[in-house]
């Protein structure tokens, strides 16, 4: 029981820690930190498998470029980025709203129903099980949504190649 | 309760004892193997066979002024080498140095995190090899360190993905994630001479793993990471004494660990070497010794085929290892799965 309180209390710290920490590299590492705290809340409670694609894919890939990412570009170019303005207020105070809505679903319903699906030994199996059958749909419909991502980053990419008029020149072969 | 704590204590300073107690031995190893191939004669003056050589290395390291440069970022400089090292130690936790045993009526596992998931636990946790190189590059605060990192770091992910592809063609031919019931089924000889090694099922996955495993420990032809002549010396450029000792400790780690995957995977763990098995029958203790014997051997003619292509094969360029890596094993290493994974449908 301690160590899940300690682990929740860790989780939420560095979750913190990702969206207040002034520096961006810094919440870059929050950021794995709060996914490998995650990780260890799944080995707590029994599902290793699901603890160990959390560490091979978020916080081993994912994690990774987030930090490449932020370690390249020169963020000081970006002044305004941690500046407050009107639409941050707004969407601060809906995000407050539904978290709010979440603890009171929480708090009203019976907690033991929230417990995950019971894995013991193969837990493979029962994991995809569960995953093939009962959620079918909602798993389907996370997949399109990572397809919408995909599909959104090639648009903003090959938009931002027609803007670009510094290659011309090298193009044709002449100095711009 | 508490004695499976004890077991687990004891079973801890076995698996960090082995590869730290043989990392001297491996350095030593290594120089004189490097000596050797190039007609040299090696530290030979400290103790018998210049055995001793290590120890006063340690002492060296142990006893040389800190440099602490002013201008890195403070925390991230100290963690960023025992970032490195423990998530090196990290996969040895779940890789068994001889089947299950009975010992004082008590069944032992002799890994240290018994679980079914063996195999995906060791490459979870050393898909985190990359961060401490990373935060060490990023740390120093310095441009051939960070080259260095970003280098590395871009090296080690890609080459993740063809070795990912051949661990889950392996996984789907033996059909199982447990480490023990893999070496199980690599345990006996085809037409009474040729051991049922992964590698003779699979040379296309073990190929790719062992490409794989080079690129991933930094090691020649792909130590772009160091990079001596164009970047200095790469991302532990900024760190001297006891902190770089760490850096090279984590590499060698990483070597030991992956060398055991790859030997699990594809030469049967800690199945016993052809010609052992008439000793093997004679009791059940001699039994566990000759299997914890064997997989030392495996890991250490690994570690020296290591020493063998660091002195051979000269070092890539960047365009080739990224050439190399996405348009030639990646591909390789996807049709391979696909046929492995065909051929275990139709014959099931």
């Amino acid at each position: 029981m301690g160590v899940d309180i300690l682990l929740t209390i860790l989780t939420v710290v560095f979750a913190l820690m990702v969206v207040f920490s002034k520096k961006t590299v810094v919440s870059a590492f929050a950021l794995l930190m709060t996914l490998l705290c995650l990780a260890m809340i799944y080995f707590q409670l029994g599902t290793v498998f699901l603890s160990a694609v959390q560490v091979l894919v978020n916080a081993g890939a994912i994690a990774i470029l987030f930090v490449f990412v932020m370690m390249l570009i020169d963020l000081e170019q970006f002044p305004n980025n941690r500046e407050r303005n009107k639409i941050k207020l707004v969407i601060s105070i809906f995000t407050i709203l539904i978290i709010m809505g979440v603890l009171a679903l929480i708090i009203n319903n019976n907690i033991d129903t929230l417990t995950v699906i019971n894995l013991s030994d193969n837990s493979m199996k029962a994991l995809f099980e569960k995953l093939y059958n009962t959620y079918y749909l909602p798993f389907e419909m996370a997949t399109v949504l990572l397809l919408a991502a995909i599909v959104a980053c090639v648009v903003i990419t090959n938009h931002r190649k027609d803007d670009d008029s510094d290659n011309e020149g090298a193009d044709k072969g002449v100095h711009p | 309760m508490l004695e499976s704590a004890i077991e687990i204590l004891l079973k801890t300073i076995v698996i960090l004892a082995l590869p730290l107690g043989a990392l001297p031995l491996i350095i030593h190893v290594e120089r004189r193997g490097a000596a050797f191939m190039q007609k040299r004669l090696g530290p030979n003056r400290v103790g018998p066979f210049g055995l001793l050589q290590p120890l006063a290395d340690v002492a060296k390291f142990m006893f040389k002024e800190e440099v602490h440069p002013t201008h890195v970022k403070p925390f991230f400089y100290v963690a960023a080498p025992l970032v490195a090292l423990v998530v090196a130690i990290l996969p040895l936790a779940c890789i068994p140095i001889a089947a299950p045993f009975e010992l004082f009526g008590r069944t032992i596992f002799p890994e240290v995190f018994r679980t079914d998931m063996g195999i995906f636990y060791a490459f979870a946790v050393s898909a985190l090899g990359s961060y401490g190189i990373l935060l060490a590059g990023w740390a120093s605060n310095n441009k051939y360190s960070m080259l260095g990192a970003l280098r590395a770091c871009a090296q080690m992910v890609s080459y993740e993905l063809s070795l990912s592809t051949s661990v889950v063609a392996m996984i789907f031919l033996y059909g199982t994630n447990d480490i023990h019931q893999m070496i199980g089924a690599q345990t006996g000889y085809w037409f009474g001479f040729l051991p049922k090694w992964g590698v003779f099922i699979q040379p296309v996955a073990a190929m790719l793993f062992l490409v794989g495993i080079f690129a991933e420990s930094n090691r020649l032809p792909f130590d772009l990471a160091e990079g001596e002549s164009e970047i200095v010396a790469g991302y532990h450029l900024e760190y001297s004494s006891m902190k770089f000792a760490l850096f090279f400790m984590a590499e060698y780690i990483h070597m030991i660990a992956l060398s055991a995957l790859f030997i699990i995977l594809f030469f049967g763990g800690y199945a016993l070497l052809p010609g052992m098995s008439f000793l093997a029958e004679k009791s059940p203790i001699l039994l566990v010794a000759l299997q914890a014997l064997s997989l030392i051997t495996k890991i250490a003619l690994m570690i020296w085929f290591f020493v063998w292509v660091r002195w051979t094969l000269p070092r890539f360029r960047y365009d080739q290892l990224m050439t190399l890596g996405w348009e030639r094993l990646l591909p390789l290493g996807i049709a391979n799965l696909i046929i492995t994974v065909l051929f275990v449908y139709y014959r099931n």
